[in-house]
């Protein structure tokens, strides 16, 4: 691990400011976080999958992704209709490696969502891939291990 | 009760209950009339390779294995019960064992069912046959073009018979690649709470493409420049009752949601569209459990089965664009809706397009794709199940009285 440029409350900080976009369903700003090259992805099954070879919940390029914000402020998504209600808690955070301007976090989450009187939990390790810019981070890559991802999920259209 | 004769108060040649997808006696029926009576997808040979390969499944509510014989290689299809205590002998999705090992008191099986011991084995008197204590056998197994599937009836057409018209879809799945096809890119698994007919239905019902999915679409004109004429297309697609419940719909080009060129249905809980093998799973009357397994290319290459997975995760799963509309609009408010029970509102249409069908030399009944003619065929086939009374030969022709009125 070579020097981290950026210290740790900077990384929480900016965990703590990423959940707080998707709470708030400020999507377009969420959106801003990623580089263009960035990707999203939530594995099916199991946390360690090649997503080449086997399917994935979501494995989103940007392209993807901003189709996904389109979508949800399109007003036709039926599946947020209505809408999801989340609290994000960001925890655990871990710096596992970090190499020039890259840095690969780690955390565990708990998300509670409530869509249609129903309260569901769910919670996972998170792996973002962070770039630092001049002042600012990046997402690189987010990926989202579900602790749930081999069962039978239900309707998964807000954002992790 | 419900039983065969009074079943027919719930379904016309245009419309169903509402009480087929809320009550729980009939779903109770539809699992003894037609999941253990016809024949059931259980699993693909590529899932189960090698041998003493398993994979655990269900019939409708009974849990099984699927294994493959550790010294013939023959498919097996058992319940996963153990002869002893009833115990699940084995907890895993998938795996490879040559025992299943019952763990609570060790009663040991080999992985075509024979039981092959158990602890102290002196408790049982000559009475105890052995032989006879095996993992029980589903009655019948059969494979076709890979995809097995099992019955739990002694009796009742052929695999051959039953798949009938639906064979030469099938064969093109598979036939789409020289070296075939195999399933073992994981899958997505969802759940709903609501009936298993509502996913069955919706696999084939191209009417609610351009309502419930027009942000998709609306999306995919963004990215190519062109924008779906659905009347248009609704006017050149076909939809075919293929008989005894499968039904298919023809696409006029690519919608942009997968490889295959038709969505097929194969009764009854069966499916293929997009790039996958849709299975859905009746658990409770208001319970479903669905799985999507993407249908890899054997032999093809690493880029073109990815871009298979890109385009099926963009509309399917449980975070595909897709699914989740159909999950809110098609299951959760379908659901809610059939709480309203008005006078003579409590029916759901599927007439449309009756009297524009036509029927071909060999039976398939065609219309176009706006018309609800695979829901029609779907409950063809579930009304000559649901009536046939094979329980009691010697009632059979009396007089039966419900003993509750029609709701």
């Amino acid at each position: 691990m070579s020097q981290l440029l950026v210290d740790r409350k900077q990384i929480e900080e900016f965990l703590i400011d990423e959940a707080a976009y998707l709470d708030e369903g400020k999507f377009s700003e969420w959106l801003d976080l990623f580089t263009e090259d960035s990707f999203y992805w939530i594995p099916s099954n199991q946390d360690d999958i090649d997503p080449n070879t086997h399917v994935s919940i979501i494995y989103d390029d940007k392209d993807r992704l901003e189709e996904r914000v389109w979508r949800l402020q399109s007003g036709l998504a039926y599946g947020q209709e209505p809408k999801s209600r989340t609290r994000h808690l960001v925890t655990n955070v871990k710096v596992l490696d970090c190499e020039e301007d890259k840095v690969i976090v780690t955390s565990n989450f708990i998300l509670v969502e409530l869509r249609r009187s129903i309260q569901t939990i769910y919670s996972g390790r998170l792996e973002h891939h962070l770039i630092q810019t001049d002042t600012t981070l990046k997402i690189a890559s987010k990926k989202v291990e579900l602790i749930n991802n081999n069962e039978f999920l239900g309707n998964l259209s807000f954002l992790f | 009760m419900i039983n065969s004769e009074n079943i027919t108060q719930y379904i016309k040649d245009t419309a169903v209950h509402g009480d087929i997808y809320t009550d729980e006696e009939i779903f109770k029926q539809e699992m003894t009339s037609i999941f253990e009576k016809t024949w059931v997808y259980v699993g693909h040979e590529s899932e189960i390779a090698n041998s003493g390969d398993y994979k655990t499944t269900v019939i409708g509510t009974h849990p099984l294995i699927v294994t493959r014989d550790s010294d013939t290689d023959e498919v097996h299809v058992v319940f996963n019960r153990c002869r002893h205590r009833a115990a699940t002998v084995c907890q895993q999705e998938k795996g490879n064992a040559n025992y299943f090992r019952c763990a609570y008191h060790g009663w040991t099986y080999s992985n075509n069912g024979d039981l092959t011991g158990m602890p102290f084995q002196d408790g049982y008197g000559e009475e105890f046959d052995r032989c006879k204590m095996g993992l029980t056998k589903v009655p019948r197994v059969g494979i076709y073009q890979g995809f097995i599937f099992a019955s739990l009836s002694e009796e009742g057409p052929t695999l051959e018979e039953h798949l009938g018209n639906a064979r030469p879809y099938i064969d093109y799945v598979v036939n789409t690649c020289p070296e075939g096809i195999s399933l073992n890119a994981g899958a997505h698994k969802y759940r709903f709470d609501g009936n298993w007919k509502l996913q069955v239905e919706n696999t084939i019902d191209p009417y609610h493409l351009s309502v419930t999915h027009r942000s998709f679409f609306n999306l995919m004109s963004k990215k190519t420049g062109k924008k779906i004429n659905f009347s248009k297309m609704h006017k050149n697609e076909k939809i075919r009752d293929l008989g005894n419940g499968h039904s298919l719909y023809e696409l006029d080009g690519d919608l942009g949601i997968g490889a295959l060129p038709f969505n097929l249905i194969v009764f009854p809980n069966l499916g293929f569209l997009g790039s996958q093998v849709r299975v859905t799973w009746p658990v409770s009357v208001n319970k479903t459990n669905v799985f999507l397994y993407p249908i890899m290319l054997k032999g093809a290459s690493v880029e073109e089965n990815a871009a298979r997975l890109r385009k099926h995760e963009g509309f399917y799963g449980p975070a595909g664009f897709g699914t989740v509309d159909d999950l809110e609009v098609g299951f959760d408010r379908v659901m809610e809706g059939l709480n309203a029970k008005g006078k003579d509102g409590e029916w759901l249409e599927i007439s449309r397009g009756l009297e524009r069908e036509e029927v071909d030399e060999k039976g398939i009944i065609t219309a176009t794709s706006s018309d609800e003619i695979s829901a029609r065929a779907l409950y063809k086939a579930w009304k000559k199940l649901m009536t046939a009374d094979d329980s009691n030969v010697e009632t059979r022709g009396k007089k039966h009285e419900p003993t509750v009125g029609r709701p």
